[in-house]
């Protein structure tokens, strides 16, 4: 057997320099050139399973598809019912399937702007997938990020889980209508959002009765 | 889970350096993580080292310095540590996008890393001892 046994001034430092998260941003700026070009302005949305995030996306499609072009990248890829009923209201939809369920990337949403006529939409809705923080590290070249969350998430959810809210402008409370219901207070949990980020917008919604579509509509429309 | 993708893209630019410099062990690898990513230390050192399996890079040492979050707020002068909010349910100190001065939104300056830093090499190409 040979052993190897270093002198000391065989083993050495030395510097390499190289980020781990480049190779994504390359791509997500990429992207947002793209994007930009077009006139077109892509929103991230992510969230718990279950919050309403394709809820949320079908209704603004509704309200907004007869003055403006939408087109929707879903990438919660477990089944294809939620793509089929956004398809369904006539806009183009592209379902992107991630290679390891965690999160989507600027590669993926990137071959997913190749497939359909950018110039035709004013808004990409992505559904992001995954937990609430993988999305976090890896931007999409979308202008914002809205995280959505749901009253039946409990009172707490804020605070345990803040992370997610920081890398977001945009934070819409849904399923209000069950607040009472859950016992929780939309107030406290806007107050909580507003400890964590001042500047952040957020907008209680109900997409089973309609309250506050409107106004994520027209914050998005001022973006 | 995103720990897994980070680890591949570390483990591929390691390779790739190996492969350029086969006289080369790489022995141990620095990288410094901010405060602001929302790495796990642990999950990255648990998927690298089962990705560097039987790999050159088998054996190597992950070693990840924090790098300690800087905010600076538009609305005042304040520059420096973020405040720190307590209330949290969360096992480690949540940080927050609020002045500790003026209660505004600061941008953060420093925080979001996450990169390789430098490698410990053994040069293999001198004389080994039987
Ligand atoms: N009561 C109530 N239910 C809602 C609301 N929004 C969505 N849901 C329901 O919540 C469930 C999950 O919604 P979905 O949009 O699929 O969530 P996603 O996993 O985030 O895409 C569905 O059964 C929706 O009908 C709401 O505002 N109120
Ligand atoms: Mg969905
Ligand atoms: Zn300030």
């Amino acid at each position: 057997m040979i052993k190897l046994e270093a002198q000391p001034d065989e083993i050495y430092d030395i510097e390499l320099e190289h980020s781990l998260l480049e190779a994504n941003e390359k791509l997500a700026r990429q992207n947002r050139a793209l994007l930009d070009e077009h006139g077109t302005t892509a929103i991230d949305f992510m969230g718990a399973i279950g919050s309403g995030k394709t809820t949320l996306i079908t209704k603004l499609v509704e309200k907004l598809k007869n003055q403006c072009g939408v087109a929707v990248f879903n990438g919660d890829a477990t089944t294809s019912e939620d793509a089929d009923q956004i398809e369904k209201l006539g806009v183009p939809v592209v379902q992107i399937a991630t290679i390891n369920g965690c999160h989507l990337d600027a590669n993926l949403v990137g071959k997913g702007l190749r497939k359909i006529d950018i110039s035709k939409a004013k808004f990409i809705f992505i559904e992001n997938i995954g937990n609430l923080i993988c999305p976090a590290e890896f931007p999409l070249g979308s202008k914002a990020r809205v995280v959505v969350v749901s009253v039946t998430e409990g009172p707490w959810m804020v605070r345990k889980h803040p992370h997610m809210f920081l890398g977001a402008q945009i934070v819409v409370i849904n399923k209000i209508d069950l607040a009472d219901a859950m016992g929780v207070s939309v107030e406290a949990l806007i107050n909580d959002v507003h400890t964590l980020k001042p500047d952040i917008t957020v907008i209680p919604t109900s997409c089973k009765n309609g309250t506050g579509v409107d106004a994520v509509a027209q914050t998005l429309l001022a973006i | 889970m995103h720990e897994l993708s980070i680890a591949s893209g570390l483990v591929e630019k390691l390779l790739e350096f190996s492969a350029h410099n086969p006289e080369r062990t790489i022995l141990e690898v620095r990288l410094e993580i901010g405060e602001l990513s929302h790495i796990d230390s642990e999950q990255l050192r648990f998927c690298y080292e089962s990705i560097a399996k039987e790999t050159p890079l088998e054996g190597s040492i992950l070693t990840i310095a924090r790098v300690p979050a800087i905010v600076s707020c538009p609305h005042c002068t304040y520059r420096g540590r973020p405040d720190y909010w307590d209330e949290a349910l969360a096992i480690a100190p949540v940080m927050t996008m609020r002045c500790p001065h003026c209660g505004k939104a600061v941008e953060a300056e420093q925080g979001h890393e996450c990169a390789i830093k430098s490698v410990r090499l053994l040069d293999t190409h001198t004389a080994p001892s039987v």
